[in-house]
């Protein structure tokens, strides 16, 4: 008697469990993964949005190698990513800092994260702004009499570049600063009191006690990081230099929203491209995570 | 004696530090405000000024009466709030059954399911505009609700699911031995003890929908329908030459982010520091 009662609590468990998931489930097979085979499916075709959709093979991705800014978009994102070891090292420096809890600690502690709350393109335009040829930058550096450095900083491929890196690593300080504080806050204090006692001073704290204990949180602020950095700066781009002069500073999710409104319609091309991002993100996660497993077997 | 004076001089150091960096966050916005109420020609003359100027709040009149601006918070406020409630109803019962309930498959499934976290938007951006333009939900708020919720449900519930899985099994039994059916243990047992977790959501996912540009630029593109960043993104790239006026949208643009932070950023810093994404 009892036993069949508890096998039927157990069925109606399972369902409930079953049934809880399926909302979840459905919405990621409609927004997420049917979108994505589609657009694997795509990149082989000719696509142009409407019924124009024959297999045409490889050729959208020989086009990209061969005969397209690919290769610049791809440097364009590497020199971007340079922003994230910068935003390590200061995010690093700042949570160790906050980590001592000197007065005002928690008002400056919101007030570093503050960037992340104002939107992407506020902060681009600010920054277009700022390093416009008669921007608030260049009016300091002639008052300074250092003429010779008020140049067009978004007009050439490298200051462009270097301004969107600049841009990228003070946005990002305050969540490095705060996801590694986060981590540090696990680290039980007596360590921080013994290599205080032990004579340790600010630098050996960081790099000896600190950076070994949170490799983990680290490895986290570096994959999403290098994702956010490759997925999600279209705003900054927009604002800041829209992708120009010409294709140098062009990453390649801002090609993909540039070819949606080019005529002709190459979607085919386009889906090409946002295999390509799949793979490359897929790829980076991957081999972060076995070089941090490998690391942590050395230890 | 010699270390204490050591210390302080330490502490004085990193307030310093501190200090600047704060500053740096916040010199900016102060620029884009004082630049906002400015002359366009006091603009010119100096950027810099902050005092001895006669300030107009003409910007911010334009911007409502000529911009519309009001019109554009609706339609930003309509995306947040929709994502925001289907997010949480979804984020919800699905935690719950991640983090106390048991079924085949669980863990891998959990695992999918946070995996898609990976997939860029702009890997599915062009499929998906097909999909609802066959839909007849292109120019649509749903739209863009649609994708948000597909983006975010994954964070969504892996901050739930861990927040969940703090609820003593006990409470859950009990509620049950009262004869609460599923609903109601979520109404009077889940909800009420995850109570941090989801309004960390609520907070960190209005933040994320009212500033993001790139899914509403592409699915928004009637001037009834567009959000307060898709319509700013455009005043950008064609009022050129009036940057007070532009700062002084921006600035409105900000304030129910920036409202919205100053009053729970205790929940925020915490979510952030317990590893919710970027």
């Amino acid at each position: 008697m009892s036993g069949t009662k508890g096998i039927r609590l157990r069925k109606i468990k399972i369902s409930e469990g079953v049934l809880s998931i399926l909302p979840v489930i459905f919405i990621l097979i409609f927004i997420r993964f049917y979108p994505m085979v589609m657009a694997i499916y795509r990149s082989f075709t000719n696509w142009n949005g409407l019924y124009r959709s024959d297999w045409i093979g490889l050729v959208n991705y020989i086009e990209i190698f061969t005969n397209s800014p690919f290769w610049k978009l791809l440097r364009n994102s590497l020199v971007l990513l340079l922003s994230v070891p910068l935003q390590l090292i200061i995010g690093i420096l700042v949570a160790v800092l906050l980590y001592e809890e000197v007065r005002g600690w928690r008002f400056f502690r919101s007030i570093i994260y503050l960037p992340q709350i104002i939107a992407a393109i506020t902060i681009g335009y600010l920054f277009r702004v700022a390093f416009s040829l008669d921007g608030p930058i260049n009016i300091v550096l002639r008052d300074f009499g250092l003429n010779f450095l008020a140049i067009e900083w978004l007009g050439n491929t490298g200051t462009a570049l270097f301004v969107l890196v600049f841009c990228l690593t003070w946005f990002s300080i305050g969540w490095m600063a705060i996801v590694i504080l986060g981590g540090m806050s696990k680290i039980s204090p007596e360590v921080f009191e013994a290599a205080k006692m032990d004579g340790a001073n600010y630098w050996q704290r960081t790099f000896h006690v600190v950076i070994p204990m949170i490799s983990r949180t680290i490895e986290y602020a570096i994959i999403m990081s290098m994702v956010w950095t490759l997925t999600s700066i279209f705003a900054f781009i927009y604002a800041i230099t829209a992708g120009g002069p010409g294709y140098e500073t062009s990453t390649i999710d801002y090609m993909i929203y540039t070819k949606f409104y080019q005529p002709g319609r190459p979607y085919g091309f386009a889906s090409a491209l946002a295999v390509i991002l799949l793979i490359i993100i897929l790829s980076i996660t991957v081999v972060e995570m076995r070089i941090t497993n490998k690391a942590s077997e050395w230890e | 004696m010699l270390s204490k004076f050591n210390q302080k001089l330490t502490n004085l150091v990193i307030f310093l530090a501190l200090l600047g960096l704060s500053i740096s966050n916040l010199y900016p916005l102060f620029y884009m405000f004082m630049n906002s109420v400015k002359d366009r020609t006091d603009y010119y003359v100096n950027p810099f000024s902050v005092w001895g100027l006669k300030l107009t709040w003409e910007n911010y009149l334009t911007m409502i009466s000529q911009f519309k601006i009001l019109n554009l918070f609706k339609n930003s406020f309509i995306i947040s709030f929709f994502s925001i409630v289907l997010l949480l109803c979804i984020g919800i019962v699905a935690s719950y059954a991640f983090a106390k309930l048991n079924f085949k498959g669980k863990n891998i499934i959990y695992l999918l399911v946070l995996a898609t976290m990976f997939i860029p938007v702009q890997a599915t951006i062009l499929p998906l505009y097909m999909f609802f333009s066959k839909l007849h939900l292109v120019n649509t708020h749903w739209s863009v609700i649609f994708i948000y919720v597909g983006m975010f449900i994954p964070e969504v519930i892996l901050l739930m699911t861990s927040g969940f899985r703090g609820i003593p099994d006990e409470m859950i039994e009990a509620a049950k031995l009262d004869g609460a059916g599923y609903f109601q243990v979520l109404r009077y047992v889940v909800v009420p003890m995850g109570r941090p977790a989801i309004i960390l959501c609520i907070i960190f996912y209005f933040i994320v929908t009212w500033n993001d540009l790139f899914s509403p630029m592409i699915l928004l593109q009637s001037m009834d329908k567009r959000t307060v960043m898709v319509a700013l993104a455009a005043l950008l790239s064609r009022y050129s030459g009036d940057p007070t006026f532009q700062f002084a949208g921006l600035v409105l643009a900000s304030i129910p982010a920036i409202l919205v932070y100053a009053l729970f950023q205790r929940y925020i810093i915490k979510g952030i520091s317990l590893g919710s994404t970027k």
